[in-house]
This record gives structure tokens, C-alpha cells and sequence, in this order.
């Protein structure tokens, strides 16, 4: 079982991954911006847009009690987020980038709690396939 | 048009063991199919495990989920089940929400939405779940000329990009006529779960399947932790072929009853041993059972009231090893009583077990517990269903020894509580007797189908080594059976018989 720690040590590799990334691509947009829009997709998929909604919904709530600063994020109809980007000039970057992986791994720990650790990796691994996300995702890889 | 031009359908398996063989060998390929019962009653499970039986990653399965159950839940308990196979998903079973286009939208965007999918992915198997909130949501604003277009053309559609389809939904019995996705539909699978007193018990009905012969009626079936599995009414055995008829008689392993039944069983019959409380029925039964092994003849016995090992225990004291013959895989020793017990499903574990040691003989002790064990649904049915049994077994020419109790009466001379005596080819009786005083038994053998057998009325005793047959028969009294004899030509002294220390028996 992948314990909260672990959700937030995967969701940091996924900000640093989408950090790297971005440079290239959207330097303007957040790297947690970019994670969450990345995790939307399969997510909508599986669950409709009300049931991503849902569960970012609930993230951002758990999210907030640990970083205040994420009330002045707002979750749009479509499950998108509003004003995530905003955070980053307002605090310093070190700051903006935990409250990120603080969301980013909330919304994790629920898919880890509503599906398990199986289903939650491979969907992540399904959306980073050329990330190395986590040495024991390629160790059950190799496995299966 | 020869047999050589038709099509040949090829067959899907379900993934539900039991389920195959019910619809007549498999599931059509690229047929339209319902999976239809009440919440609760595995419509769900059924589409997944035929999901997960048949994606692979050349040929997916899309299922479509519809504001039903919400998928990320769905996909929290169903992987608990074991048929559940994780590196499956997103490769060989992917899920797609249509929650939204169905709410939003109309029928040609929910069309226009699965067509584009079917067309991305080429799927061998769709599932719709739940497909009657498609209709619902449709029924608001749609004429029924339109529904059953969009029905149409959703069964046009997916069976011409070659998939199997199941629309998975909540409908009841009565809707059969009038809703029109039941009349495209070539195949119709209905769950059932009903409840009896105080017991569940699920069905499966095969409504309906084109192009192939299913098994008609209702079949039992269990959800476990493997998911659901299907008990057939022919037990798996439709069109087995039977066992030319033997000639071969089985002894008992009581010499003089196999002198009275004219040199023993005849292989392939069915016997019953009616006896009340003490009559020593079991006795007879594990002797049966015990000179089978010693002749080289696998055995089952199933029992109700006892476990196993007491089972076993209870023979040694009689002097016979069935210890030796479990360890050595040729004695099964069946202890069948868990409740809501389904006739068929214990039926397929008596035959599981027979198939698995080439049993050549099997006790059934006894009738009255195994009827005990049932749910209450199933007791209405106990007669038929063992009819089926015994005839698939002794079919095969397996020979099946059961007991049962009857009420020991003085004014009649019952052979069975269950009316059961046309299922059986020989019956051998058990009773009590009032004879000078003392309660003794006697054994006579009522019918053999195969051939003549003694009519003598034989006293027996149950000794340290199991029923024993004593003397001749008994001709110095009149109306044994009636219980209370009457003694001919009584000449005032007569010997008192002595008797030995009997071994523990049953009650």
C-alpha cells in the first residue's frame, strides 16, 4: 500500500517531471497546472467530468487544510482549476511548488484509496510512460 | 443449402464456469445481447467477467459506462474479484464515461460518441452499463420511433465493426414486450434474486439466443470471490453419452445380502436403504463404500450430520479403514452443509468429486440431511432434482447407495418420506420387530429392477463388524413387517438369545 508519504514523493516526481518538461513546452503555465490537466484526461474518461470533478473537489479540500493559500484556487465546471498559476508570483517559488504537490498528492491518495495502488500507477504510468516515476513502479512492472 | 455452406458462429467464452455450457456452448460472436435483472442481481459482474474473459489488447473491450454506478467505484469492488485482471486495463479494457453526452446530449451524440470510439479502438466485446438510463433519458423527449432507430442503429453499427455487445440494465419482466431494444436483441440473459424465508437465492434465465440451443429454465448461481458461477440443470451433462449397461454385481461386503439380492447391486443401479433411527442404514452404507475400495472401486460418500473424520472414525470402530483409501485419493468423504444450498450446486460438487477419483460407487447419507441442507426455495425442487442426478450418474454407471429415514409405523410398511422409490431400481428395507419381547431388526430386499432377488425376511444384527445377517429366514412368525409379529406353533419355551456388545453406532 503506498502510504501518504509516498503519494507525496510520487506527486513531487511528477511536478519536477512536468517542471523539466514545461520549460519546453508551457513555461507559463505551473507544473501542477500541468499535472492535473494530464491526470483530467484519463480520469474524465473513466469517471465523466462530474466524477473528476469530484474527486479534485475534494483534493483541493483536504489540500487546503495543509496550505492554506489554495482557497484562492477555484475548481471550473469542467474540472478545471482557476488561479493556480496566480499563486506563484504572490509567494516564492519553493512555496508554490509544495502547495502543488501537496493538491497533487491528494488527489492521488483518493485514487489510491477508491481503486488501490495497482490501478492508480498503471494509470499514472499510462500517462508519464517515458517518466521513471517511481523505482517501485518499474519494480511491479518488471514483475508483471 | 448443405451443412458444409452455413455459417459457422463462433463461440466466446463467458469466463463463468457453468455459463458455457447453459448457452449451448459459448456466447455467439458479434451477436446483441441484454443482461437484465434487478439492482443487485450481478448484471455487472456477468458484463465484466465476460469482459475480462475475452479483451486482449489486438481486439479491446470498451465499456461504456452511463451514470449507473460511478466508475471509479465500480472499479473498487469489482477488483476485488479474481477474474479482475489489472495489467488488462487501459490496453485490452478500457472504460468510458458517457455520463456527460447522455445528460447533455441527444440519442445521435450518444450514437456519434460510441461509433467514434468503435471506429478508434476496433473492439471485440462493448458493454453498455447502464444501457436503460440511455433509454430513460431518451423516453423524455424521444418518440419511440426515434428509440428504437437509435437501437437499430447502435446494433447495425457495433455488429458491423464485429463486436460482441451486451447492454447491461434494470429492467423488469413485464417491459419484455413493449421495449424495443428486447426485440433487436439476439440474445437475452435474465438475473434473478429471490428470497425464501430467510435465504437468497440467485438465477439465471436464457431468455432468449439466437442461432444456437440453450439449456431452457432457470439455473442457479453464486457470486463468490472468482465472481459468478453458473450451476447448469442438465449438471454439465447434456448429451454425455451412457455407459452400456453392466452386467457386473457389486457386493456389499455383507455376504448373505449379496446372496439376497441375487449376488450383489447390479453396477449402475440406484439403491435405497429405508430404515428408521438405529436401523444401521449407515452401517450399511460405509460396508457398501468400504468393499468397494477393497475391490479396486473409488468411492464418495457424502454426508450431512457428520464430518468427515468422524465419519471415518465411526468405520474404523466397525473395523473398516477409510482413513487409508482418503489419503490414497480412491474415498471422498463430502461434508455438505452450508446453508442456502443450492440442489444443483451440490450436485455439481458431488459430481466434481465423482469426475475427480473415476468414483464407481457413491453413498448418499443421507436423503433427509441433504434435503436439510437446502435453501427452502430448493426443497420444493429436491425430488426432480435428485431424479436428474441419478439419472446422469447412474447414467455414467456410477452406482449410488442412498438413505433414508421413514417413520417406523406398526400399521403400514413405508419404503420412503420423499416418494422417491421410482428413482430407485433396488430397495432394500430396515425395520424393528417385537419378537419375545425384545426389539430386534430385520432386512428384506422390497424390488430389484435388474432381476430376481430373495423375498426372505432375514433377522441382522449390527456387531463390531458392521451389519451381520443372523439365521434363516424367519418362519415361525406371521406379519413381520407389521412390526409385531405374531409367532406359529409357539410351544411356550423358546431360547433366549444372547447378545454380544454392539459397536458405537449411529443414532
Amino acid at each position: 500500500m503506498v502510504s501518504l508519504p509516498e503519494s507525496r514523493h510520487l506527486a513531487q516526481r511528477l511536478l519536477t517531471y512536468e517542471a523539466v518538461a514545461g520549460k519546453s513546452s508551457e513555461p507559463t503555465e505551473s507544473a501542477a497546472f500541468r499535472v492535473c490537466a494530464k491526470l483530467r484526461r484519463p480520469l474524465i474518461t473513466l469517471a465523466g467530468v462530474a466524477g473528476f470533478r469530484s474527486l479534485l473537489s475534494r483534493a483541493l479540500a483536504l489540500a487546503r487544510a495543509d496550505a492554506p493559500s489554495l482557497s484562492k484556487v477555484q475548481l471550473a465546471a469542467d474540472g478545471s482549476l482557476k488561479g493556480l498559476d496566480q499563486l506563484e508570483p504572490q509567494i516564492d517559488k519553493e512555496q508554490a511548488g509544495d502547495e502543488g504537490a501537496i493538491l497533487i498528492a491528494q488527489l492521488i491518495g483518493l485514487l489510491l484509496t477508491f481503486i488501490g495502488e495497482g490501478l492508480t500507477l498503471r494509470m499514472v504510468q499510462d500517462v508519464w510512460p517515458e517518466a521513471a516515476l517511481d523505482s517501485r513502479v518499474s519494480e511491479k512492472e518488471r514483475k508483471a | 443449402m448443405s451443412a458444409q455452406d452455413r455459417v459457422i458462429i463462433k463461440r466466446l467464452p463467458t469466463g463463468v464456469p457453468g455459463l458455457d455450457e447453459i448457452l449451448g456452448d459459448g456466447l455467439p460472436e458479434f451477436s446483441f445481447n441484454i443482461i437484465a435483472g434487478a439492482p443487485g442481481s450481478g448484471k455487472t459482474t456477468l458484463a465484466h467477467q465476460i469482459v475480462f474473459a475475452n479483451a486482449t489488447p489486438e481486439r479491446p473491450a470498451l465499456y461504456f459506462t452511463i451514470l449507473g454506478e460511478p466508475a471509479i467505484k465500480m472499479l473498487r469492488y469489482q477488483q476485488q474479484y479474481t477474474f479482475f485482471d489489472q495489467s488488462k486495463l487501459n490496453t485490452a479494457v478500457r472504460f468510458i464515461n458517457l455520463s456527460q453526452v447522455v445528460l447533455e446530449k441527444d440519442l445521435d451524440a450518444v450514437l456519434e460518441e460510441i461509433t467514434k470510439q468503435v471506429e478508434k479502438a476496433s473492439p471485440g466485446i462493448v458493454a453498455v452499463d447502464s444501457f436503460r438510463t440511455v433509454v430513460r433519458k431518451a423516453l423524455g423527449g424521444t418518440s419511440e420511433v426515434e428509440l428504437q432507430s437509435f437501437i437499430q442503429r447502435l446494433a447495425l453499427l457495433l455488429t458491423s465493426w464485429q463486436s460482441t455487445t451486451f447492454l447491461v440494465g434494470e429492467y423488469v419482466e413485464g417491459e419484455i414486450r413493449d421495449n424495443p431494444v428486447f426485440t433487436v436483441s439476439d440474445g437475452l440473459f435474465w438475473l434473478y434474486q429471490m428470497s425464501e424465508r430467510s435465504s437468497i437465492v440467485r438465477k439465471i434465465q436464457i431468455v432468449k439466443l439466437r442461432g444456437q440451443a440453450s439449456v431452457p429454465g432457470l439455473h442457479t448461481f453464486r457470486i463468490t470471490h472468482a465472481g459468478l458461477q453458473a450451476f447448469s440443470r442438465t449438471l454439465g451433462l447434456a448429451g454425455q453419452a451412457r455407459k452400456i449397461p453392466s452386467t457386473r454385481r457389486l457386493s456389499v461386503g455383507i455376504p448373505e445380502l449379496d446372496k439376497m439380492l441375487g449376488g450383489g447391486i447390479p453396477e449402475g443401479d440406484s439403491v435405497l436403504v429405508a430404515g428408521a433411527s438405529g436401523t444401521g442404514k449407515s452401517v450399511l452404507a460405509t460396508q457398501f463404500i468400504a468393499e468397494g475400495i477393497r475391490q479396486g472401486d473409488p468411492g464418495i460418500v457424502v454426508v450431512f450430520e457428520e464430518r468427515p473424520q468422524e465419519y471415518a472414525e465411526r468405520a474404523s470402530s466397525f473395523g473398516l479403514d477409510l482413513k487409508t483409501p482418503r489419503k490414497e485419493k480412491n474415498l471422498e468423504i463430502l461434508y455438505l452443509r452450508p446453508l442456502d444450498l443450492s440442489v444443483d450446486e451440490t450436485m455439481h460438487e458431488i459430481l466434481a468429486a465423482v469426475q475427480k477419483i473415476g468414483a464407481k460407487r457413491l453413498v448418499i447419507d443421507s436423503l433427509a440431511g441433504f434435503e436439510m441442507a437446502l435453501a427452502p426455495d430448493f426443497r420444493a425442487d429436491f425430488r426432480e432434482s435428485l431424479y436428474r442426478m441419478i439419472t446422469a450418474l447412474t447414467g455414467v454407471g456410477v452406482t449410488i447407495l442412498s438413505t433414508v429415514e421413514v417413520n417406523e409405523s406398526f400399521t403400514e410398511f413405508p419404503f420412503s418420506t420423499y416418494s422417491i422409490s421410482f428413482l430407485t431400481d433396488d430397495i432394500i428395507r430396515l425395520r424393528y420387530v417385537c419378537i419375545d419381547g425384545q426389539l430386534r431388526k430385520i432386512m428384506v430386499v422390497i424390488k430389484m429392477r435388474g432381476g430376481n432377488h430373495s423375498k426372505d425376511i432375514r433377522e441382522y444384527e449390527i456387531t463390531s463388524k458392521g451389519v451381520v445377517i443372523i439365521g434363516e429366514r424367519l418362519t415361525d412368525y406371521q406379519g413381520l413387517i407389521t412390526g409385531i409379529p405374531e409367532h406359529l406353533n409357539r410351544s411356550g419355551n423358546h431360547e433366549e438369545r444372547s447378545h454380544k456388545p454392539k459397536s458405537k453406532t449411529k443414532s
